[in-house]
C-alpha cells in the first residue's frame, strides 16, 4: 500500500478537486429546488437572505447552453456600408450609383466594404476627396479614415449593445464580438423577443442630465431612508450579516455599531454618502446594487422621490477601498438639458499640457448656443452624461463654454476616455446594426431536451457498467469506478473552466464514456491473451497495459484532434460538443488507465480480493 | 465470461466481395443525394424556422393553409415529435425578424381557438448559411487530413491513406444513408449532424487505429510472415476488443437513437451507422488498401512490406 503512496494521494486529491469545483452546481440545484418549493413571496425574501450565497453559487456553477435552458441568441451585424454613405458629403447621382454597385457587390464578396468602394471610384476614374475629407487627401488617405470609422462604429455598436443589456438586467449575458463587424449576444432564460430585438435595435440615446445639488439630493435619499425604516422590520434585517465591510466608507451618527446602523437606516446601510468624497452621490457596492435597485422601485418610496428627480446608475462599477467594487447612484433632474443629436464630433486624446487623457466634443450651431446658455448657468454643477440610462461620467462645469467645444477631464487613463469618446459619438453617429441570426429556444423545448438526452445518457451508461461488471468481474468493478470518476472529472474539469453544457455536449459525454470504456477493453482483452500465454497475473496486467498503451493513446489522440477542429470550426452548441469530447478524451485516459492501474496493484497485493478478468 | 475463444477467421479473402459492397452502398446513396437531395436544416440554408407547440393537435394541411394565407405557399411545414408541435421553415429574407413576426401572426389569426407557445425561433441570414456550410465542410476535410498526417507520421504512408480511404468511405456511406432515410427518420443536415460526422470520423479511425497497432505490433515479431496472413492474425487478435467496444458504442447509440427524442435523432442515426460502417472500413478498406498496395508493389518487384 505504501509504495503507492503517491498515486493515491494524487487521485485522491483529484477526486477532491472536482468535487469542490462541482459543489456549487449543487448547491444551485439544491437551492433552486427550496425556493421552486416555496410560495413567491416567501422566495423572495429567501433570495434577499441568501442573495450573496445564491449568487456565488450561480456564477460557479456549470453553465447550461441556451438550447438546454432556453433564451435568445443574436448576432447583429454593424452596417459599415449604411455609416460609409453616412459620412459622405455631396452626395449625388454618381455617388448612388456607386453606393448602390458597392451593396451589390459586398452582399457576395469577402472584401471589405472600404476597399470595394475604392475600387468602383478608381473605376471610375473619380477622386474620393469629392465626397470624403477634403479636396487635398487622396485616395489613400481616405481610405484610412473610412477604415478607421468602421472600426469605431463596430465598438460604438458594442458598447451600446453592451450598455443595453447591462441595463436590461439579464444572469449571465454574454455579449463578444465576432469577426470584423459582428457582435453575439447571448441571453439565457429571455424569451420577450420582441422586447429584446428592440433593446438591440434601437436607436441609441444621448442625454446630458444636471446633478441634483447635494443638499437636495441628500435630503430625498434621507426621506427614502426613513420611508424605508418605516416599512422595514422584517424583510431587510437579515441582509445586514451578508455585508461586512462597508462601515469604513458610511458616516455613522453617534455611537452605533454597524448592525444598529444598518436596521435603523435601510438606505444608507448600504447606499453611502460621503458629502466629502462624493458629492450629491451615493456609491453601492456591486453585490448591493440589486437590493437597491429593488429599494427604488418600492411604491412607499416612489412616493417619496419628487417628480422632477431620478435616480440613475453609473454604466460601470469603479475600484474603491479593498478590492471592492462600487457603482455609483446619481440624482439627476429628470429632464434632460440636451440630448447627444447636437454632438458632430468626439475625441479621446492626452492632454499636451500635462499629459493626462482628455475627451474633446465638438457640437453643431443650435447645440453649441444652447451648451453655452446651460454651462453659463450652471458653473460649478455637475453634469450627467448618460446613455441609454446609464450614467458614463459626471464632469463639473468649469464655466461657460462657448463655441461647443468642450473638454471633458478627470478621467483615470486612456482607456476611460476612449470609452467616454464612444459613448458621446453614439449620440452624434448611431452605429447601425442588424439582426442576421436570431435564435431562441423556449424553456419547454429546452426541457424535454435535457429529459431526453439525460434519460439515455443514464440508460446508456449503466447498462455499460451492467455489460462490464458481467464480461469482465472484478476487472469490470475496477473499470465501473474508473467511468465514474470519469464523469466527475469531465464535470468537474467543465465547472473548473465555467464551460457550458449544451446538447451536443451531452452526447459527447457518451462518446466519452464509450472511449473510457474502450481503453479499458483494450487493456483487459490485452491482460487476457497474456494470462493465457502462462504469465502470472501481476506480469500480465504490467503487460496488457504496457502492449494497450500504444493502441490508446494514438486513437485517443485522433479522437481528440477531431475535438480540437471542431472547437475551431463550431459554432456554439457544437462547441459544447467538442469541449466535452476534448476534456472528456483527457478524463478517461487518467482515469480509465491510471486509476485502474493502481486498483489493481491494490488488489493484487491484497490477498482478501481475488482477482479476475472474466 | 466471453464471447470468443481463438478465432482464426480469414477476413482478407472475400475482400473482393467487400469492395463491390462498398460501391453498392455509397452509390445507391450517392444516386439518393442526387435524386432526392439532402435536407438541409436551416443552419445551412437561412431562412427563418419556428417551432410552435398548440394546445390541441393541428392538421398539417391547415397550417398549409395559414401559411398559404400569410404569404409564405412555398414555406416547409412539418411536424416535430408530436402533432401538436408544428415546424414552419421559410428560406425567405426579409429585414430584422419580420418573416417570423408574419408568420407568428399568420398563425394566431388562423388558429384563433387553439392558442400556441413558441419553443423555438431561428432566423438565418443568407450570408450565416453561407459561412456555416463552408466552415462545416473545412472542418471536416481538415479533421480528415490532420488525421490522416498523424496516421503516415505514426504508422507507414500507405496506411495513412488507407485510413483517409476509409474515412471518406464512412463519410460517404453515412451521407448516402441519411439521404436515403431522410423520409422515415426526418433527418436534417445541421450543425449537430456536422458534429456527428466528425465523431464518426474519429471513432472510425480510433479502431483502424487499434487494428494498425496490432499489425505494427506483430509486424517487429513475425518479420517474414505474408502481410495478407499477419494482418488476419492481428484482426483475429483485436476481433474481440472490436466486437465488445463497437458493440457497446453502437448499443449506446441506438438507446440515444430510440429514447433521444427528435432534437438528438439525426446526431445519432449518423453515429449508428457510422459506428458500423467504421468497423466495416477499418477491416475492407484501410486494412485492405495497404494490403493492396503493398502486394502490387511486390508484384513489380520492390520491397516493400
Amino acid at each position: 500500500m505504501r509504495k503507492y503512496s503517491f498515486k493515491i494521494t494524487l487521485i485522491a486529491a483529484s477526486v477532491l478537486l472536482a468535487l469542490y469545483f462541482l459543489y456549487p452546481t449543487y448547491r444551485d440545484y439544491q437551492l433552486h429546488k427550496e425556493m421552486a418549493a416555496m410560495s413567491a413571496e416567501d422566495s423572495l425574501s429567501f433570495y434577499e437572505q441568501n442573495e450573496q450565497e445564491i449568487r456565488d453559487n450561480r456564477q460557479k456553477r456549470i453553465k447550461l447552453g441556451l438550447d438546454l435552458q432556453g433564451g435568445m441568441r443574436v448576432v447583429l451585424e454593424v452596417h459599415v456600408l449604411k455609416l460609409i454613405e453616412d459620412l459622405a458629403k455631396n452626395r449625388d447621382e454618381a455617388f448612388a450609383q456607386i453606393m448602390k454597385e458597392v451593396r451589390d457587390e459586398a452582399s457576395r464578396s469577402e472584401e471589405s466594404p472600404v476597399l470595394l468602394l475604392r475600387r468602383k471610384f478608381e473605376q471610375r476614374q473619380i477622386r474620393m476627396s469629392r465626397y470624403y475629407l477634403t479636396l487635398r487627401d487622396d485616395n489613400d488617405r481616405i481610405t484610412g479614415y473610412l477604415e478607421d470609422e468602421a472600426t469605431k462604429a463596430i465598438d460604438r455598436g458594442m458598447e451600446i449593445v453592451r450598455n443595453r443589456v447591462d441595463q436590461y438586467g439579464v444572469s449571465e449575458p454574454n455579449v463578444q464580438k465576432l469577426g470584423g463587424t459582428r457582435i453575439i449576444v447571448e441571453l439565457p432564460g429571455v424569451s420577450r423577443e420582441a422586447e429584446v430585438r428592440q433593446l438591440l435595435q434601437g436607436t441609441a440615446l444621448l442625454e446630458f442630465k444636471l446633478l441634483k445639488e447635494p443638499e437636495i439630493a441628500y435630503r430625498v435619499m434621507e426621506a427614502i431612508d426613513q420611508a424605508l425604516a418605516a416599512v422595514t422590520d422584517t424583510t431587510d434585517t437579515a441582509s445586514v450579516a451578508a455585508l461586512t465591510d462597508t462601515t469604513k466608507i458610511a458616516t455613522p451618527e453617534g455611537d452605533m455599531t454597524p448592525e444598529e446602523f444598518r436596521k435603523k437606516h435601510p438606505f444608507f446601510g448600504i447606499a453611502i454618502v460621503n458629502p466629502q468624497q462624493f458629492p450629491g452621490e451615493a456609491v453601492v457596492a456591486e453585490e448591493n446594487r440589486e437590493k437597491v435597485r429593488r429599494m427604488l422601485e418600492r411604491e412607499e418610496v416612489r412616493r417619496v422621490i419628487p417628480n422632477d428627480i431620478q435616480f440613475v446608475w453609473s454604466a460601470k462599477s469603479r475600484l474603491l477601498g479593498e478590492g471592492q467594487r462600487y457603482y455609483t447612484l446619481y440624482p439627476v433632474k429628470s429632464t434632460p438639458e440636451l440630448t447627444g443629436g447636437v454632438i458632430t464630433t468626439a475625441r479621446a486624446t492626452l492632454d499636451p499640457v500635462d499629459n493626462l487623457p482628455i475627451v474633446t466634443m465638438e457640437m453643431n450651431g443650435e447645440g453649441a448656443r444652447e451648451w453655452s446658455r446651460i454651462t453659463g448657468a450652471n458653473i460649478n454643477k455637475r453634469i450627467a452624461i448618460v446613455l441609454d440610462n446609464a450614467v458614463f461620467s459626471a464632469p463639473v462645469v468649469r464655466g461657460k463654454i462657448p463655441g461647443g467645444h468642450s473638454q471633458i477631464e478627470g478621467m483615470d487613463n486612456l482607456e476611460e476616455a476612449r470609452l467616454l469618446e464612444i459613448v458621446l459619438k453614439a449620440g452624434a453617429l448611431p452605429a447601425p446594426v442588424e439582426i442576421i441570426e436570431q435564435r431562441s429556444v423556449g424553456p419547454s423545448l429546452g426541457e424535454d431536451s435535457i429529459r431526453a438526452g439525460l434519460l439515455s445518457s443514464l440508460v446508456a451508461t449503466v447498462l455499460t457498467m451492467i455489460f462490464m461488471l458481467v464480461y469482465y468481474r472484478t476487472g469490470g468493478t475496477v473499470a465501473t469506478v474508473a467511468l465514474l470518476l470519469c464523469i466527475l472529472f469531465l464535470l468537474g474539469v467543465l465547472a473548473a473552466f465555467q464551460g457550458t453544457l449544451t446538447l451536443p455536449g451531452i452526447a459527447g459525454i457518451i462518446l466519452t464514456l464509450a472511449v473510457a470504456v474502450d481503453a479499458n477493453v483494450l487493456i483487459y482483452e490485452r491482460i487476457r491473451e497474456e494470462l493465457l500465454t502462462g504469465k502470472t497475473l501481476r506480469a500480465a496486467i504490467d503487460a496488457g497495459y504496457d502492449k494497450a498503451w500504444s493502441a490508446i493513446f494514438d486513437s485517443n489522440l485522433t479522437t481528440f484532434f477531431s475535438g480540437v477542429i471542431l472547437w475551431q470550426f463550431g459554432s456554439g452548441p457544437v462547441q459544447g460538443f467538442a469541449l466535452t469530447l476534448m476534456i472528456g478524451i483527457a478524463a478517461s485516459m487518467f482515469s480509465a488507465i491510471f486509476i485502474t492501474r493502481v486498483m489493481f496493484y491494490l488488489l493484487t497485493d491484497s490477498s482478501k480480493i481475488k482477482l479476475n478478468f472474466g | 465470461m466471453r464471447f470468443f475463444g481463438k478465432t482464426n477467421i480469414d477476413f482478407m479473402r472475400p475482400r473482393n466481395i467487400a469492395y463491390v459492397l462498398s460501391a453498392v452502398v455509397i452509390l445507391a446513396g450517392l444516386a439518393s443525394v442526387l435524386i432526392r437531395g439532402l435536407d438541409y436544416g436551416i443552419d445551412f440554408l437561412g431562412g427563418t424556422e419556428l417551432i410552435v407547440q398548440f394546445r390541441e393537435p393541428v392538421e398539417i394541411a391547415d397550417v398549409r393553409r395559414a401559411m398559404d394565407r400569410a404569404g409564405f405557399g412555398r414555406a416547409e411545414i412539418k411536424t416535430f415529435g408530436s402533432d401538436r408541435d408544428i415546424l414552419v421553415r421559410t428560406v425567405e429574407q426579409a429585414q430584422g425578424t419580420e418573416v417570423a413576426d408574419k408568420i407568428r401572426t399568420g398563425l394566431t389569426d388562423y388558429f384563433s381557438k387553439n392558442p400556441y407557445i413558441v419553443l423555438k425561433e431561428d432566423k438565418i441570414g443568407p450570408k450565416i448559411g453561407a459561412e456555416l456550410r463552408r466552415d462545416a465542410l473545412y472542418a471536416i476535410i481538415a479533421s480528415v487530413v490532420v488525421i490522416g498526417a498523424y496516421i503516415w507520421l505514426r504508422f507507414k504512408f500507405i496506411y495513412g491513406v488507407g485510413a483517409v480511404v476509409a474515412l471518406i468511405h464512412d463519410v460517404l456511406v453515412t451521407l448516402g444513408l441519411i439521404s436515403i432515410f431522410d423520409g422515415v427518420l426526418n433527418l436534417e443536415i445541421d450543425q449537430n449532424m456536422v458534429a456527428a460526422f466528425l465523431t464518426l470520423v474519429g471513432l472510425s479511425v480510433n479502431d483502424t487505429v487499434v487494428i494498425f497497432d496490432r499489425i505494427r505490433e506483430n509486424q517487429k515479431i513475425f518479420k517474414t510472415m505474408p502481410l495478407e496472413q499477419l494482418m488476419n492474425k492481428s484482426l483475429n487478435e483485436t476481433l474481440s476488443r472490436t466486437i465488445i467496444t463497437m458493440g457497446t458504442i453502437f448499443a449506446v447509440l441506438l438507446i440515444l437513437l430510440i429514447f433521444g427524442g427528435e432534437v438528438n435523432r439525426g446526431f445519432a442515426f449518423a453515429l449508428v451507422v457510422g459506428t458500423v460502417a467504421g468497423t466495416y472500413s477499418s477491416i475492407y478498406i484501410a486494412s485492405a488498401i495497404a494490403l493492396e498496395w503493398v502486394n502490387r508493389a511486390k508484384a513489380k518487384g520492390a520491397i516493400i512490406n
